[in-house]
């Protein structure tokens, strides 16, 4: 329990610490690089006063900031395989392998840990919970041993029957008698194997540390019985409850989160950065680039987003990747451009950018040094939400079931499960929906805060 | 005067052009993609043959799906012979079909569902009702809470009860209308919190046209407004909190104004400068929305629409396309693309019209 509080303190840590002072660090060096002054005018300065000093909002910003950065390394904090496993001279990494392979898809990294090697006899993948238990009490070994004790007895009983083939006997005969013999041996070594890996645990010559929270939300939660449908419960470990094929609520939450906010963010970044080229040729380029873009990203506009997505999503299972293509597509580089587009138009006409075109400074040069920077105020602003929006898109896709594919930890399949086991089930919809709200709420919050500080509306009234 | 109308002309030009992009770019969508009609009658064949356990149907059909004749006839039926741009043309209506005559949607005919079998528009005509039922009384109960409640919050703005209703509309902007609904249906409309009031889901009830005619219209009245009212608050839901603040902002702006101070300088009383010179100014933004609610009224919606059962365009739409009937969701893209065009530019002829200082170029 103290190992446990001790763990959740360095993630809350680190992850403030990877925050707050880590990620700013690099998003300036790699806005450096691309050439950009990052150092922050007066008037920005002035307004990131200001938006620290609206409560509400800059707190929401910094709890949903931490928490989004600890949950792109969820797989060592919520994960069902362990941080560390050892027995004897074999050790592994199973959780750190996870997350490798996670953020580095193209180095094909191996999570597979084999029985043989941890001493539970067999090829298939390591039990980690039979390992813990047995950990705790030797005495789990024993259905183990006896299983294949009986398997061996079989095996030896099946080979008495058989005679042995002579010299003469067919092919095919002999081949059958020594692969059954071959069984029979591997089946021996494998109760060997069992009766010493017993004394070995017995001696403590093994070990396992797990994850914060020992539960993934691929696999169903075995240790709560045949059973799905288990309402929450903190005595048995389960304090969300369990969806309807046995999933832990609190592990597809959490991965949820993850893989919602994550959409939301790059939907809104990519589609933004559309958006500001295409309004900002727009403003700067005006002419019949202009009126004729323009033209198109009204047609663009009028076609129903979702209803597009759904249909498309009813011919091929969209990956991922794939919905947040469609979405940036069609909807989300869209509203921005016509900002973008004015700011341009205004700053272009402004004494400071026509001093540099008399200079003979390059388009390129002007557009992102000069204007572009001057022009952000309308992203900033709308970013949160867009972010909202593209959250609860994802959710309503999901919920009707034309999003990720069927097994992805996504919340709008839990409150569609919800929604099919209503009565029988309430606390299936509560936690799903719960946390939507509280990341929603939170998220408008923080857009809130930001539009009061970077665009604070003065109302003069006589009376 | 004139640019006005050059302005009008130039946006009414734009409507078909837009119209006939979308609906080709969905119909060559559609022509492209498995499962069309004959997937669809084969796989009936099919389930028909295992029922009826070889006998029947796989008779008449020798027992191998369909026959290249009956293949060809159903193709021929849906017009899914000719080339995507023909057979988009005879869906428009401006090319002879097999029979040499016109008919697209342009002559009013949608073609028939691929399921039923039945002509699309009448499919159609079937749920109109009910999503326009929800889709008015949504929108005029959101007018009916969101002006006074914007009104109030500008002229107490800053207060107490301001701040406290401005987290109202923050939290009506971040839940989504059918997770509204959810939270609705489980907490009045199941036992298990021991407040069931509401039914859950549904129109109305099985038996409300049997009750209907045996005159039990009380019983009829109080049934229907029992089943109205969770729909509602999440129909509401997606306009409430942007309209709240569009109102209240206008009138904000409204009251800063010189025209304002001048009224008061005269020595009005504040009442009338408030209700009779702002508040008409004001109402401006909201009265431009109407145009645009069009569209939003027709479609209904597939999020609440499925969450709360109600058999209406929505769930018209999301069944059909789980069960791939394209002709259904063509007619519906259609119509809704169609609302949402003419909705446009009804917005700006009624700004033109409710505020004569506004000029489009």
């Amino acid at each position: 329990m103290l190992g446990k509080a001790i763990y959740l303190i360095i993630v809350l840590a680190l992850g403030t610490f990877l925050t707050r002072k880590v990620i700013p660090g690099i998003i300036v060096r790699i806005g450096r690089l691309m050439g950009f002054r990052m150092r922050a005018t007066p008037i920005t300065k002035k307004r990131l006063q200001r938006f620290k000093s609206i409560k509400r909002g800059y707190w929401s910003f910094l709890g949903i900031s931490i928490l989004f950065v600890i949950s792109l390394f969820l797989e060592v904090i919520v994960n069902e395989k362990p941080l560390y496993i050892r027995y004897k001279n074999h050790t592994a990494y199973p959780a750190v392998r996870e997350l490798a392979a996670k953020w580095f898809p193209f180095f094909n990294i191996s999570t597979f840990t084999s029985k043989k090697d941890f001493g539970q006899g067999g090829t298939s993948g390591v039990d980690y919970k039979l390992f813990k238990a047995c950990l705790e009490d030797s005495k789990n070994f024993d259905p183990m041993i006896e299983r294949t004790r009986k398997r061996v007895q079989r095996a030896e009983k099946s080979l008495k029957r058989l005679k042995p083939p002579t010299k003469d006997s067919p092919k095919s005969k002999r081949e059958f008698y020594l692969a059954k013999k071959a069984g029979l041996a591997s089946r021996k070594k494998q109760l060997a194997d069992l009766l010493e890996a017993k004394k070995a645990f017995e001696k403590g010559d093994a070990y396992i540390l797990e994850t914060l929270y020992p539960w993934s939300p691929s696999s169903r939660r075995k240790d709560l019985g045949k059973m799905a449908f288990h309402p929450p419960s903190l005595a048995k470990g389960v304090p969300l409850g369990t969806s309807s094929n046995g999933r832990d609520i609190l592990t597809l939450l959490l991965y949820g989160f993850r893989i919602s906010l994550s959409f939301a963010l790059i939907v809104a970044g990519v589609g933004y950065l559309i958006g500001i080229i295409v309004g900002g040729l727009q403003g700067y380029y005006g002419g019949w680039v202009d009126i004729l873009s323009q033209r198109f990203v009204e047609v663009w506009g009028s076609i129903p987003f979702l209803f597009m997505i759904m249909i498309i999503a009813s011919m091929v299972t969209p990956t991922f990747l794939m919905l947040a293509i469609l979405l940036i597509l069609l909807r989300s580089w869209l509203g921005i451009t016509f900002y973008i587009r004015g700011e341009f138009y205004r700053e272009k006409s402004k004494d400071y950018v026509q001093a540099a075109i008399a200079s003979g400074v390059s388009d390129w040069s002007i557009i992102t040094k000069h204007i572009l920077p001057n022009s952000l105020v309308p992203v900033v602003t709308f970013a949160p939400f867009g972010i909202v929006a593209f959250i609860s898109s994802l959710v309503s896709l999901d919920f009707l079931g034309f999003g990720l594919p069927t097994g992805t930890p996504s919340w709008g399949s839990l409150i569609r499960e919800g929604l099919d086991n209503i009565v029988l089930y309430p606390y299936l919809i509560i936690t799903p929906v719960t946390a939507l709200c509280i990341t929603l709420f939170s998220v408008v919050m923080v857009g809130e805060a930001v539009r009061e500080a970077f665009d604070p509306k003065v109302f003069s009234r006589l009376r | 005067m004139h640019g006005m109308m050059s302005y009008f002309l130039r946006r009414l030009l734009m409507v078909p052009i837009t119209f006939i992009l979308i609906t080709l770019m969905v119909y060559a969508v559609f022509r492209k993609t498995p499962g069309g009609p004959i997937e669809r009658a084969e796989m009936m064949l099919r389930q028909s043959q295992a029922t009826e356990g070889g006998g029947g149907a796989a008779e008449l059909t020798g027992g191998e799906g369909l026959t290249k004749e009956q293949k060809e006839q159903l193709l021929k039926h849906f017009h899914l012979d000719r080339s995507i741009p023909v057979g988009y043309l005879i869906w428009l209506g401006v090319w002879p079909n097999d029979s040499g005559h016109f008919s697209g949607i342009l002559e009013g005919d949608f073609g028939r569902s691929y399921r039923y079998n039945d002509p699309v528009l009448s499919q159609i005509a079937s749920k109109f009702p009910v999503s326009i039922y929800f889709g008015l009384i949504g929108y005029i109960a959101s007018w009916i809470v969101c002006i006074p409640l914007g009104i109030f919050k500008a002229l107490k703005h800053r207060s107490l009860f301001d701040t406290g209703t401005s987290f109202l509309v923050f939290l009506g902007y971040s839940i989504p209308g059918f997770v509204a609904a959810l939270l609705l249906m489980l907490f009045f409309a199941t036992d298990n919190y021991g407040m069931k009031i509401f039914p859950l889901g549904d129109f109305r009830s099985q038996n409300w046209n049997a009750m209907w005619e045996a005159g039990n219209y009380w019983w009829c009245i109080k049934d229907q407004i029992s089943h109205t009212i969770i729909p509602l608050i999440a129909y509401m839901m997606a306009s409430f909190a942007a309209m709240t603040i569009l109102m209240k902002n206008s009138l904000l702006d409204n009251l800063g104004a010189d025209y304002v101070r001048t009224a008061f300088a005269k020595g009005l009383p504040e009442r009338r400068v408030i209700f009779l010179h702002a508040l008409r100014n004001s109402l401006i933004p909201i009265c431009v929305g109407i145009g645009n609610a069009l569209g939003l009224i027709f479609a209904g919606s597939f999020l609440i629409e499925k969450t709360c059962n109600i058999d209406g365009m929505g769930l018209l739409g999301y069944n059909s396309l789980l069960e791939r009937d394209y002709p259904i969701l063509l007619g519906l893209l259609a119509i809704g693309v169609m609302l949402r065009l003419v909705g446009n530019i009804l917005s700006d002829i009624i700004l033109a019209w409710v505020d004569p200082r506004v000029r489009f170029q």
